[in-house]
């Protein structure tokens, strides 16, 4: 084989790979999109994070050990090029919430027993969460710390689960299970806070 | 048998669990608390409301924008 033609055929070669890669990502370019903008500050800088990551996934194709797996790696190279994006900018992933002493106390589920909003209600819990617009749901959980946001994304609306989720951030396992549940108690707070400041519900003045 | 402060705190866990997982002490656990039943039913509200919430559908200009990136066309500008 002459130099043209080696070049041609590695030419030629990559157009496949680029198509392979499109082909087997068509189908999570929506579950991406979505997770960037979870990640981002706002849509264009979910559409870019996307477009690194795509590039990159592209270049790396020949990392994914196992095709199984696509859909995880390609959450991965999003966290990865997330993070490398933050720290470009010289900011860094913070890990502590804004009031981390007493979210783990609170429970939801007990606060609506106890101050029973809706007393004719036989759908109390339900109830509370027909109250939010998702736009208000949204609201609230993007008040989440970032590392306690992430594990919930993953698990509740993209449906890996907890080992998955830990791959893909990198953490060990007890780590994803501690801050699910921190985060969850989180948004819980965020939730009930929400509804008191915007009068959805009316709660017993203290003493 | 755990208490239901530690049964709480593993069911968002528990509802990702991977296939074929058991968590037999929190499953013993639901077995005799209905509160806890009632806060699991909870959980998997709350997850589903926020999976309905965060469900984003992709703009037609950026979905054509990533389509040219995959398969590296140029965009109608450039051609």
């Amino acid at each position: 084989m002459n130099a043209t033609s080696t070049a041609d055929h590695a030419t030629a070669t990559r157009h496949h790979e680029r198509d392979d890669f499109g082909e087997l990502v068509e189908p999570h370019l929506d579950a991406l999109y979505g997770y960037c903008v979870s990640l981002s500050d706002n849509r264009h800088d979910a559409e870019d994070l996307l477009q690194e990551a795509l590039i990159r996934g592209m270049s790396g194709l020949s990392t994914l050990r196992e095709p199984g797996k696509l859909r995880s790696w390609l959450f991965t190279i999003v966290t990865n090029t997330w993070r490398d994006r933050l720290r470009a900018r010289g900011r860094r992933v913070s890990t502590t919430s804004l009031d981390a002493s007493s979210e783990d106390d609170f429970s939801l589920f007990e606060t609506l027993a106890v101050d029973d909003p809706f007393p004719y209600s036989d759908e109390l819990h339900l109830d509370f969460l027909r109250l939010f617009r998702s736009a208000d749901v949204r609201s609230v959980f993007r008040e989440l710390t970032p590392v306690h946001r992430m594990p919930l994304i993953l698990t509740a609306v993209h449906g890996f689960s907890c080992k998955e989720a830990a791959s893909i951030l990198d953490v060990p396992l007890g780590t994803i299970l501690s801050r699910l549940h921190r985060g969850r108690k989180q948004l819980e707070r965020g939730l009930w806070d929400f509804a008191v400041r915007n009068r959805l519900v009316e709660v017993p003045e203290d003493d | 048998m755990i208490d239901c402060r530690q049964a709480v705190s593993r069911m968002w866990a528990y509802l990702s669990r991977d296939p074929g997982a058991s968590d037999a002490d929190l499953e013993q656990h639901l077995g005799t608390c209905l509160r806890c039943c009632g806060e699991l039913e909870f959980t998997r509200e709350l997850r589903s409301r926020l999976a309905g919430a965060e469900v984003q559908t992709m703009p037609f200009e950026a979905r054509a924008r990533m389509q040219r990136i995959l398969h590296q066309v140029p965009p109608p500008e450039m051609r």
